[in-house]
């Protein structure tokens, strides 16, 4: 049985965030018949990405046929051809071409034939195992393609400690300073306990996998799932068993427009500095205006005081008003022009401030993120009560959850542009970046707004804005999503 | 046991053998898993003095590598002030079974001889080494003086 599992991300098959414009290309291809030419996602969506979620059998059987392959063409051993292979990132033209470039150095490299060709000079029907230091009959003895003869038990042995210690493909010969490596059917050869046999079997998978550039282990806990994908790039992922979000290329949580690199560095720098940043996370901050002490129970960064019904950003404390204008400053950081003649320890005291005002708009969105999922929580059972009460049916306020689902996309994606900025070099591409980034952020806060006070706005209104903020999403990765 | 046996043959070669860097070799009837014997150095600053060190053999010997501790204390770039020794033949990586203990010693004793600070235990003392090789032989002769075993006579 195929069970494999296609799934393409960006224009997703779920009802969830996909653009009106998708759905209005599909409904006139289907219903008018009008030959509209067949448009290529690459070009639309920035974030698409083809891949199949595959079980441990599919992936024994996808390298199975490249081993196949490459052992048929060069009339070697399925075993020799595994270990080229694994030494080559499984890339088969290249072992190929190198082998028919030269054979042996090919060979030598792949650690299959020792640098010198082996004199052997056993004749009598008797050796004493190096090892063991055991006198046996000859016929008890192997060894690999370098001569280094050795006796059945200890090879056994040697197999089993090495495979008790995680070791599988890169197990060698026994003789000091010999590079050759045991292959599979060597190694299987003189494993007799089932349970090694299994253990063996299951970390040199786990080798191949890693050294194939085109498989990823899903990071989800427990899940045993690999994912395929002809072009391996930074982009995202979905596990279709246990739902796993992450980066195709690191497997770490999506990070999109950030690189792969620079979020690792972010993630230590943020890591190391936890106590400097420590005492943002405060939940309650003073209504600039009145001075009520405000407490923030909702995603959306749009505040009203209760009190004084003063709107201002949470972020920033500024008036909102500026925020939905062209004067829009929130998300960027002014740098001091003259930084560079300052003493070191303004230097320092700027370099603090500069780092502060990124980290806290990157923790304040995820607490934003956490928080808006508690409003879906909210939303759910008020829905349920309405539609209990006759006020509509569960589909008609099924928009409700695009809205929130195409929020939390937006918003996470906001929440990755942060460690972008933070690295990125002045310049005038700087200032576009936070052009739109100051752009997404608006409407997402917006959108937020909107979804919090879900029903009294309307209907029409409320998927206007989604349809701004995914524009301009999908704007900003088109533009600066480099993979 | 494997270990035991192979351990009988290498313990009776390597006495047989003479070796001068390495002597005195002790070990327990009881427990031939741990020797002990001195490290005697032929290159200044450690040629004042000799250096007792004790080789555990775990039970999966040859499969698992032997370590290696000093027990006289000594100011070398690679041992550290536990006494414990980075010496790649016998690191989990690199061991192989067919490798003899007479190979490991000798490979030992040539680090003694000749440091390498590019991969030190002690850092501070592979940089004086580095920076200023003179107060560094000053330093570690002193020290071989005052804490190093007696070299035997011949």
């Amino acid at each position: 049985m195929e069970d494999t599992m296609t799934s393409s991300q960006g224009g997703e098959s779920d009802m969830d965030c996909s653009d009106n414009e998708y759905y209005d290309e599909y409904y006139y291809t289907l219903n008018d018949d009008i030959d509209i030419e067949q448009i290529d996602p690459r070009k639309i969506d920035p974030e698409y990405f083809e891949f199949n979620c595959l079980f441990e059998e599919q992936v024994d059987r996808l390298l199975n046929e490249t081993v196949e392959t490459l052992s048929n063409m060069h009339q070697i051993s399925p075993s020799l051809a595994k270990v080229l292979l694994h030494s080559h990132q499984w890339n088969i033209q290249e072992v190929t071409r190198k082998f028919k470039e030269n054979p042996t150095q090919t060979l030598i490299a792949s650690r299959i034939k020792p640098p010198s060709p082996p004199i052997s000079l056993t004749f009598s029907r008797y050796i004493n195992c190096p090892v063991c230091v055991t006198s046996q009959s000859f016929d008890k003895f192997y060894s690999l393609s370098c001569a280094h003869m050795f006796c059945k038990d200890c090879w056994t042995m040697h197999f089993e400690v090495q495979i008790n210690q995680g070791i599988s493909t890169s197990i060698a010969c026994m003789a000091r300073e010999c590079k050759v490596l045991a292959p599979e059917d060597f190694v299987l050869k003189h494993l007799h306990r089932p349970n090694m046999r299994e253990k063996y079997q299951q970390f040199s998978f786990q080798d191949y996998v890693k050294s194939h550039p085109e498989l990823k282990f899903c990071p989800g806990p427990n899940c045993s799932i690999v994912v395929h994908s002809q072009e391996p790039k930074a982009k995202r992922t979905t596990c279709s068993q246990c739902k796993t979000i992450f980066c195709f290329r690191c497997g770490c949580d999506y990070h999109a427009p950030t690189e792969c690199q620079v979020i690792k560095k972010w993630l230590t720098k943020c890591a190391d500095d936890s106590e400097t940043a420590n005492y943002i996370s405060a939940h309650t901050k003073d209504c600039p205006k009145c001075h009520i002490c405000i407490e923030k129970n909702g995603g959306c960064n749009h505040m009203q005081c209760y009190n004084c019904k003063h709107d201002f950003c949470w972020m920033c404390l500024g008036d909102w008003k500026s925020h939905g204008s062209e004067y829009y400053e929130c998300s960027r950081y002014r740098e001091n022009p003259n930084i560079a003649h300052e003493s070191v320890h303004a230097q320092a005291r700027e370099a603090l401030k500069k780092y502060l005002h990124y980290y806290e708009r990157w923790e304040n969105h995820s607490k934003s993120l956490k928080l808006e999922e508690q409003t879906l929580e909210k939303l759910r059972s008020r829905i349920n009560q309405k539609v209990m009460s006759g006020l509509g049916t569960w589909i008609d306020w099924q928009y409700l959850f695009t809205a929130a689902n195409l929020l939390a996309k937006c918003r996470y994606t906001l929440q990755y542009t942060y460690p972008y900025a933070y690295y990125m070099d002045g310049g005038s591409r700087k200032e576009l970046f936070e052009y739109q980034q100051a752009q997404l952020e608006a409407e997402i806060e917006n959108l937020s707004w909107k979804i919090e006070r879900a029903e009294t706005t309307d209907r029409g209104d409320l998927e206007n804005q989604m349809d701004i903020a995914e524009k301009r999403r999908t704007t900003l990765l088109k533009d600066f999503l480099d993979v | 046991m494997a270990a035991t046996r192979r351990l009988q043959k290498e313990l009776g070669d390597i006495r047989n053998s003479g070796l001068k860097s390495f002597r005195d070799i002790q070990v327990d009837e009881t427990n031939i898993l741990t020797w002990q014997g001195l490290i005697v150095p032929e290159n200044a600053p450690y040629n004042k003095g000799a250096f007792k060190i004790e080789i555990n053999f775990p039970a999966e010997y040859p499969f698992k590598p032997p370590k290696i501790n000093f027990k006289t204390k000594i100011y070398h770039p690679n041992i550290d002030e536990k006494g414990q020794v980075c010496l790649p033949i016998i690191s989990a990586e690199n061991w192989k079974p067919a490798t003899k203990t007479d190979q490991v010693i000798q490979a030992l004793v040539a680090l003694v001889n000749e440091p390498e600070p590019e991969h030190p235990l002690r850092g501070d003392l592979a940089e004086e080494y580095l920076k200023d090789k003179k107060k560094f032989t000053k330093n570690a002769e002193e020290y071989t003086k005052k804490h190093s075993e007696k070299r035997p006579a011949d």
